[in-house]
């Protein structure tokens, strides 16, 4: 997890290492979870009916529905086999450190339909860790049962229930950090983050109930708690970064959406509330996130489609421990976390995307927990550019896809600072926000 | 040679034209105005209605469906007639053929209001000039 690697770097505050972290990022940026082939053979759509640009992530409405319908829709044939692969390759470029070109993930999907009202989605993940090693982990996992084609007051009534294991990942508006895949890097962030140190994306098991109304208002609820550290270990995943218990953990979750065919709005607010012990026999932290996102699509007849999102989210910490400083300063017992992510994408003819993303990560003042300044604020900006040439009505295959991806990633500040970000001292090499920066280039193959 | 005079039938042909084309402009204009199989839609525009309101769930290839039966051939085929694809019970038993008249009829309200128990999930095209623009499209499909 990206996070884990970034409190790496912030240990240490050595190029070669700041390198390698943002190498990771690009590489979990690139490959987050895209369109699978697995659907398009299920369904007989193509790639590019759920997805803007054709090999995904952005979901059209249409897409979004087939979400909302536990992955179960049909072309009414005979079953087909729930399986796709991914493979990407990946050449990083970081702004220090040495560049590398390497196979860099391989993807295994079980997704698909298993009756009319039982679907799901299920990603396992094998990330290179090292010269020929690959680390293999349980990602995404959403297990859905709906209850399609209800009335109620003589609207239509979707019923549904995911298990999943990330806050977030079931959305289908999928604007929110665990679904959308962009969120702030920084030393902190929301506990509804995925970039957030110990965060509780893929390492903690929660079941939601979630309820559609007259195609446009959907309201969720749920609960989750983390995964015991031995259970993490064996689905693939370092300790190190336990999210910690958690407690009358709960997950709310409201929106408005409306379908115009040509254009697609949403607004919804999103709430977690949970008591986390971390480490798990320390005292509890209550963190409440209470955030809203805002999404507009412009689709038209597809050939120019634009996408927009903004995401706020803030969380409100009331700290169990009391820390102290060096000369035995207190930290204060409590604190905010602010996350916020804007993304504009462009897709021309679902085939050409480009995307930029404005991501800020800030916080109340600590100088204790965020160490050299006490100021955890960094901003990022990331530009992605996509070839997909598959995965359309017209295309040479509408059930395998290729992506290439060009992204450039910035970091303008970090620990508040545009320069010397880690705070080393006289004689030794600074580090600055541009140090962290990376370029990479990645060729992905679904099928 | 030139002809000092015009033969006699160019100087009849005018009188004897005009009862005809009368004829034809209203036989052409009573066809038009009785029947609805003709619509004086835009298959260009049409084309993009359909990339809009039908093609997450239908393509206009032959022999592909997706969570719809393919358009291609559309008007003029009977309903429910696609071998390989899983009509509803309600379409099966419906017995239609899709003329233009049938599917402006037909697009031009919610599918279950048109047809009870059919699986189409669509609210219905009630902009006239799409609609008429979406069946020219349809058309120029086979």
């Amino acid at each position: 997890m990206f996070s884990h690697l970034i409190r790496r770097a912030t240990r240490w505050a050595r190029p070669a290492h700041l390198g390698w972290a943002v190498a990771a990022l690009l590489m979990f940026a690139s490959s987050s979870v895209q369109a699978i082939p697995a659907y398009a053979r299920q369904t007989g759509s193509a790639c590019a009916d759920c997805h803007a640009g054709s090999y995904g992530p952005q979901l059209t409405p249409y897409g979004m529905r087939f979400k909302l319908n536990g992955y179960t829709d049909t072309d009414g044939k005979s079953f087909k086999i729930p399986v796709s692969g991914q493979l990407t390759e990946t050449h990083t470029n970081p702004a220090t450190g040495k560049s590398t070109t390497d196979l860099t993930e391989g993807d295994l999907y079980i997704a698909g339909r298993l009756t009319d009202q039982v679907g799901g989605f299920v990603k396992v993940e094998a990330d290179r860790t090292g010269k020929n090693t690959y680390n293999t982990r349980l990602s995404n996992v959403d297990l859905r049962f709906v209850a399609k084609e209800l009335k109620l007051g003589g609207k239509d009534l979707t019923l549904g229930v995911s298990v999943n294991n990330s806050p977030g990942f079931q959305d289908p508006i999928a604007a929110l950090p665990n679904a959308s895949f962009i969120a702030p890097v920084g030393v902190t962030g929301s506990f509804l983050s995925l970039a957030t140190p110990n965060a509780p994306s893929n390492r903690v098991i929660g079941a939601t109930m979630y309820a559609l109304y007259d195609k446009n208002w959907y309201g969720e609820v749920g609960t989750y708690r983390s995964l015991p550290t031995s259970t993490q270990d064996h689905l693939g995943y370092n300790i190190a970064s336990d999210p910690g218990t958690l407690h009358d953990t709960g997950y709310f979750r409201f929106a408005y959406m409306k379908d115009m065919k040509k254009q697609f709005f949403s607004a919804g607010v999103v709430a977690l509330t949970t008591h986390r012990s971390l480490p798990r026999s320390g005292p509890s932290d209550d963190l409440t996130d209470l955030g809203y996102d805002l999404t507009y699509q412009y689709l038209g007849n597809r050939e120019h489609i634009l996408q927009l999102s903004y995401v706020n989210i803030l969380e409100q910490r009331h700290y169990g421990a009391q820390l102290f400083g060096p000369g035995g300063v207190a930290a204060p017992d409590r604190g905010d976390v602010h996350d916020q992510t804007l993304t504009a994408t462009y897709t021309f003819h679902q085939t050409y995307s480009l995307s930029v993303s404005r991501l800020l990560s800030t916080g109340t003042r600590d100088d204790v927990r965020y160490p050299p300044f006490g100021d955890p604020n960094a901003t990022t900006n990331m530009v992605t550019l996509f070839w997909a040439p598959f995965g359309k009505d017209d295309s040479y295959t509408t059930i395998a896809n290729l992506k290439l991806a060009a992204t450039w990633f910035r970091i303008t500040r970090f620990n508040g600072r545009e320069n010397n970000v880690f705070g080393a001292p006289p004689g030794v090499r600074p580090t600055n926000a541009g140090d962290l920066n990376a370029f990479s280039l990645s060729a992905s193959l679904a099928f | 040679m030139l002809s000092p005079s015009p033969p006699a039938w160019r100087s009849e042909a005018p009188r004897s034209r005009w009862p005809h084309a009368v004829v034809l402009g209203g036989l052409m204009f009573g066809w038009l105005m009785a029947s609805p199989l003709v619509r004086a839609g835009d298959a260009s525009a049409g084309a993009d209605v359909f990339k809009s309101e039908c093609a997450e769930c239908h393509t206009v290839k032959e022999g592909r469906n997706k969570k719809g039966p393919s358009l291609f051939g559309i008007v003029g085929r009977q309903s429910g007639s696609i071998a390989d694809y899983n009509y509803s019970d309600a379409l099966k038993q419906a017995q239609w053929t899709w003329t233009q008249d049938k599917l402006h009829w037909y697009l031009s309200q919610p599918a279950k209001t048109a047809n009870p128990g059919t699986k189409m999930k669509y609210d219905g095209l009630t902009d006239a000039k799409q609609l008429d623009d979406l069946l020219s499209y349809l058309s120029s499909v086979h």
